[in-house]
């Protein structure tokens, strides 16, 4: 190596060592937060102190928190079970099937991409009450189910999709549906594994659109409540800090299982 | 015939399998969006409302508070992109070195905060930037301030802190982007570069740039859209705009139309139709962009 | 086992059949209730409800928090959808934006002057909920103000209670002039976001944004004007400290890092928190404007009142609950008092035994009662629609008026903004 290029390297590591800790930081800080109390950690102090199991039983008593981390888990599970399901089935047909609407009907999916939720939420509110589903799963769940980016991500993925595949199981005699089921999901497992990890994420971490449409305690999620736990007169920042990490466990948990594929996945979907 | 047949009925899977998304998104997108064009034509305060035509688009050349979130708005676009993805295509750089030690660790260290939960992150954000927080803490004791800065009370360093936010979080989604669509570059042209004696910053920017176009717009264009349309962060972290409304984005006002103001949905529904323009204009040039430098 | 399991059904059909008599005697309801803090206003209603089932065993109460701008939003948004699937019997409204809610939604909330004796509450909480003459809230907590301070560090640069009681804005400069001088010490912590000051001097002498009419009273508004020249004054007397929202700005009065703030009364139970500060903080009454008509020691910051919406299946004993518990019961509002630290506005709740408490944390000082009088002698308001308009005008003009600007040009600059909005 020449000096130059030792240079160099140095200073790739020097970088990426320095973007790791500003990355890594801040989950250091939630930890380190839930031990301290408020008075503390509002002073910047990043060393573990003795406060762990007040707050822990404060934010326990603060609300029914089985329950609520049930309704986040089961909303985020259930949605994305059904994202995946009716959005792939989308993107798939969308790269296979031929129609003379399909690439307009898609930019017009693109465009509808753009509109800000804050402007949508007044007549979805209207057409869930019409349903009579305020304060349900359903509610929270089935508006997320048809996403266009998750479409989009699918379609692109799809282009990897060897045609061979598709060809051998037409010969075969399977049905549509069945290549659908039996040859494209399984192969596709690495697309399906990434898009888990932002459906879950992005189900998980919904936050307005619960807020209008929940109205009783035992079917909040635990965002509300994290965010219920800040806007207190004296918010006690150890309490929230315990939150903080309660609410952030389960999608780093789901990470970390899924990353081997997650990396595979977004490598198809930019082919 | 048969040909033909067989496109037909393939053209009828597809209307089936696109079915189940296409009903859900007229019922979930398409009226919304129907509606709130509509109601984009109308004035009016909380249920009384009438047919105003343009009314609500010359009332948004009048409005300072608009003028002011467009031009925030603009401002985070114009530099919080630009750093994000910048820095997304260099992390990815350094990590598509195969020789690099210690790759898997860096790559999911940087790709980690995209991972937090909204409502955490914001928390956390808000309690580090503090007068006596641990930012402020940790740079007096580095000596590289003298003074505490006021992050959240001054309004240069409030966007500073939401810009800054914004990019932790999703400058790692970013990457693995970039990193993905690398691995897909043949490792024979790097190869033959280099024995040629190209220096390594020149296959960065001749090889690696050009043939990461395609990915490049397309993050370009969701990071536009995703800027265009912030909200999370300036509602949770500088409290709504604060202060003085100089993190107050064109989203966070059409929800204080809607909901804290004497709710205005017409014009609400207005301002959510700058924000669809301007994504259509940004992307347009964007993609303009990308064809010119292709030819 | 085979036994005990018929035995187990027979006593099943038997406890049905007793709810079932227990029922058709009197309907069993619950009554939901939406509010913003558990442990202050949810709570205080947890104990209201208690009282109230503790009476009427038939009736139960089902109490939900909500962040206050997350309330604020699902109100707003259910209201406008004009469906009431889902709306709760009671909710809980701050009283800035009463008239907002009652004049957009018409006929949502029940008026309860058939059921409730408003005379015994506080006038100026009163008036903020009246429509033509209807009123429609039962008056909960007040935010009657106060002049904060820690009378040790105050002592130490010589200065006691009597060189606070019923000063003007300019003596309390000069006084944290001289603490400055003599001990170091900062007087105010300053958010640069928030327009409290503002709503609270201009209360203060029975002014607001808005005219009777709902009018901007703005440009021309001779106690807006001198409000905000107070505040210029305030600011470059080098008295005060600049704090980023609420966490920061409780912060620095209660580690002694500044030496007193102007705020409600809620803000006791805060300050109360630091036990070790006991015996070393005292309450005066707030400081009066200069040179104005009408300028008096008593204003008022935020306080908060609930409302019956008019779509509730169980109406009738929602407001018979509040006018029974919330409209009448003084050992109540001592019990709240005590627990939560509210402070209500039904005027007889000063006549317990908990109001007439000296308390040694602020020397020994009758606070309740003294805060009780001042909350009778707050200037009645119309505080109108667009108070939340009106505040992100002055708000954006703060650095103009923190950076020393022309007046008159900021006021001109509030005014235009405020008539652009609420066109």
């Amino acid at each position: 190596m020449t000096p130059l290029a030792r240079l160099g390297r140095a200073a790739t590591y020097a970088g990426l060592i320095l973007a790791s800790f500003i990355s890594v930081f801040p989950f250091f800080w939630m930890v380190v937060g839930a031990t301290n109390t408020s008075a503390e950690l509002l002073k910047g102090k990043t060393s573990p102190g003795g406060a762990l199991w007040t707050n822990i039983a404060n934010f326990w008593a603060f609300a029914d928190m089985p329950r609520i981390l049930f309704n986040s888990f089961f909303i985020a599970a259930v949605g994305t079970l059904l994202t995946l399901l009716v959005s792939s089935l989308a993107g798939y047909a969308f790269e296979i099937f031929r129609s003379r609407f399909r690439e307009r009907l898609f930019a017009l999916l693109l465009l509808m991409l753009s509109v800000p939720f804050a402007a949508l939420m007044i007549p979805l509110f209207i057409m869930m009450a019409n349903f009579k589903l305020i304060n349900t799963y359903q509610a929270i769940i089935l508006p997320g189910v048809a996403s266009i980016f998750i479409i989009f991500y699918f379609r692109q993925a799809t282009k990897a999709f060897p045609h061979e595949l598709r060809d051998a199981a037409r010969i075969d005699g399977l049905k549509e549906w069945q290549i659908f089921l039996h040859v494209y999901m399984p192969v596709m497992r690495s697309t399906y594994a990434a898009a888990t990890i932002i459906v879950f994420m992005a189900n998980w971490n919904n936050y307005l659109w619960p807020l209008i449409v929940l109205q009783t305690n035992d079917m909040k999620t635990i965002t509300l409540t994290v965010a219920t736990l800040i806007s207190a007169y004296t918010p006690d920042w150890g309490v929230v800090m315990v939150g903080a990490t309660v609410a952030t466990l389960p999608t780093l948990v789901i990470f970390f299982l899924l990353q081997r594929r997650f990396v595979e996945g977004m490598l198809g979907a930019v082919k | 015939m048969a040909q033909n047949s067989l496109a037909r009925r393939g053209e009828l899977n597809g209307w089936l399998f696109v079915a189940p998304a296409l009903i859900l998104l007229g019922l979930f997108m398409i009226y919304p969006i129907l509606w709130s064009l509509w109601m984009s034509f109308q004035v009016g305060r909380g249920m009384n409302w009438s047919f105003g035509g343009f009314a609500n688009i010359m009332r948004l050349a009048q409005d300072p508070v608009f003028l002011r979130a467009l031009t925030n708005t603009l401002v985070f676009l114009a530099i919080q992109v630009p750093i994000m993805l910048i820095l997304a295509l260099l992390f990815a750089n350094a990590l598509n070195d195969s020789k690099l030690w210690g790759r898997a660790l860096f790559r999911t260290a940087i790709f980690l905060p995209c991972v937090t939960s909204l409502v955490a992150y914001s928390v956390i954000f808000r309690s580090m930037f503090g007068q006596d927080g641990v930012i402020n803490q940790m740079l007096l004791a580095l000596h590289i301030i003298s003074n505490p800065i006021p992050w959240l009370a001054d309004p240069f360093w409030a966007k500073v802190v939401i810009i800054s936010a914004i990019t932790w979080r999703w400058t790692g989604y970013n990457m693995i982007f970039y990193l993905a669509a690398m691995q897909n570059i043949d490792r024979s042209i790097y190869e033959a570069a280099r024995i040629d004696g190209v220096p390594a910053w020149a296959r960065f920017w001749h090889i690696t740039v050009p043939m990461l176009k395609p990915v490049i717009l397309f993050t370009t264009v969701i990071s536009t859209i995703g800027t265009l349309q912030l909200f999370d962060e300036p509602n949770l972290i500088t409290s709504g705009g604060a202060p003085s409304d100089s993190t107050l984005t064109l989203s966070l006002y059409i929800y204080n139309l809607s909901f804290k103001f004497m709710p205005s949905f017409g014009y609400a529904a207005t301002v959510s139709y700058v924000i669809v323009v301007l994504v259509g204009i940004i992307s347009f040039l964007q993609f303009l962009a990308a064809r010119d430098r292709r030819a | 086992m085979k036994l005990s399991l018929t035995r187990h059904r027979a006593l099943g059909i038997a406890m049905a059949g007793i709810s079932w008599l227990a029922v058709s005697s009197a309907m069993a309801v619950e009554i939901t209730v939406w509010c913003w803090d558990p442990n202050f206003n949810g709570a205080t209603m947890k104990e209201a409800g208690a009282r109230y089932t503790a009476a009427h065993p038939d009736v139960t109460f089902n109490i939900v928090d909500f962040a206050k701008a997350d309330l604020e939003q699902k109100l707003q948004a259910q209201l406008a959808s004009g469906t009431t699937d889902g709306l709760p019997d009671i909710v809980l409204i701050e009283d800035y934006g009463a008239q907002k809610y009652l004049q957009s939604f018409p006929g949502s909330f029940e008026a309860l002057n058939g059921a409730v004796d408003y005379s015994a509450f506080a006038p100026y909480k009163v008036e903020l909920a009246t429509v033509n003459g209807q009123t429609y809230s039962l008056p909960f907590d007040s935010g009657v103000t106060g002049y904060f301070y820690r009378s040790d560090l105050l002592s130490a640069a010589g200065y006691g209670a009597a060189d606070l009681e019923n000063i003007t804005w300019d003596k309390l400069i000069e006084i944290g002039k001289a603490v400055k001088e003599k001990t170091g010490g900062t007087l105010l912590p300053i958010d640069p976001n928030d327009a409290g000051w503002l709503r609270i001097m201009m209360q203060s002498a029975g002014s607001w944004y808005f005219n009777a009419d709902g009018s901007p009273n703005i440009v021309g508004n001779p106690v807006l004007k001198a409000s905000v020249e107070t505040y210029q004054r305030i600011l470059a007397a080098g008295i005060s400290k600049p704090v980023a929202g609420w966490t920061e700005y409780t912060g620095s009065f209660t580690s002694g890092d500044t030496l007193s703030t102007f705020t409600g009364v809620w803000m006791v139970g805060t300050i109360k928190a630091n036990a070790d500060q006991s015996g070393k903080w005292g309450i005066a009454p707030l400081p009066a404007l200069d040179g104005v008509a009408g300028a008096t020691n008593a204003s008022n910051l935020g306080g908060s009142s609930w409302y019956v919406l008019s779509s509730s299946a169980e109406k009738a004993e929602a407001v018979d609950f509040l006018a029974s518990v919330w409209g009448k019961d003084v050992d109540f509002y001592q019990k709240i008092l005590i627990g939560q630290g509210a402070l209500g506005s039904l005027l007889a709740a000063r006549e317990g035994d908990a109001y007439k408490a000296s308390d040694d944390f602020f020397g020994g000082a009758p606070v309740w009662q003294n805060f009780s009088d001042w909350l009778a002698k707050i200037p009645g308001v119309n505080y109108g629609i667009f108070t939340n308009e009106a505040d992100a005008a002055v708000v954006a003009q703060i650095p103009a008026i923190t950076s020393g600007g022309n007046v008159d040009e900021i006021i001109a600059a509030i005014d235009a903004q405020v008539r652009q909005q609420i066109q």
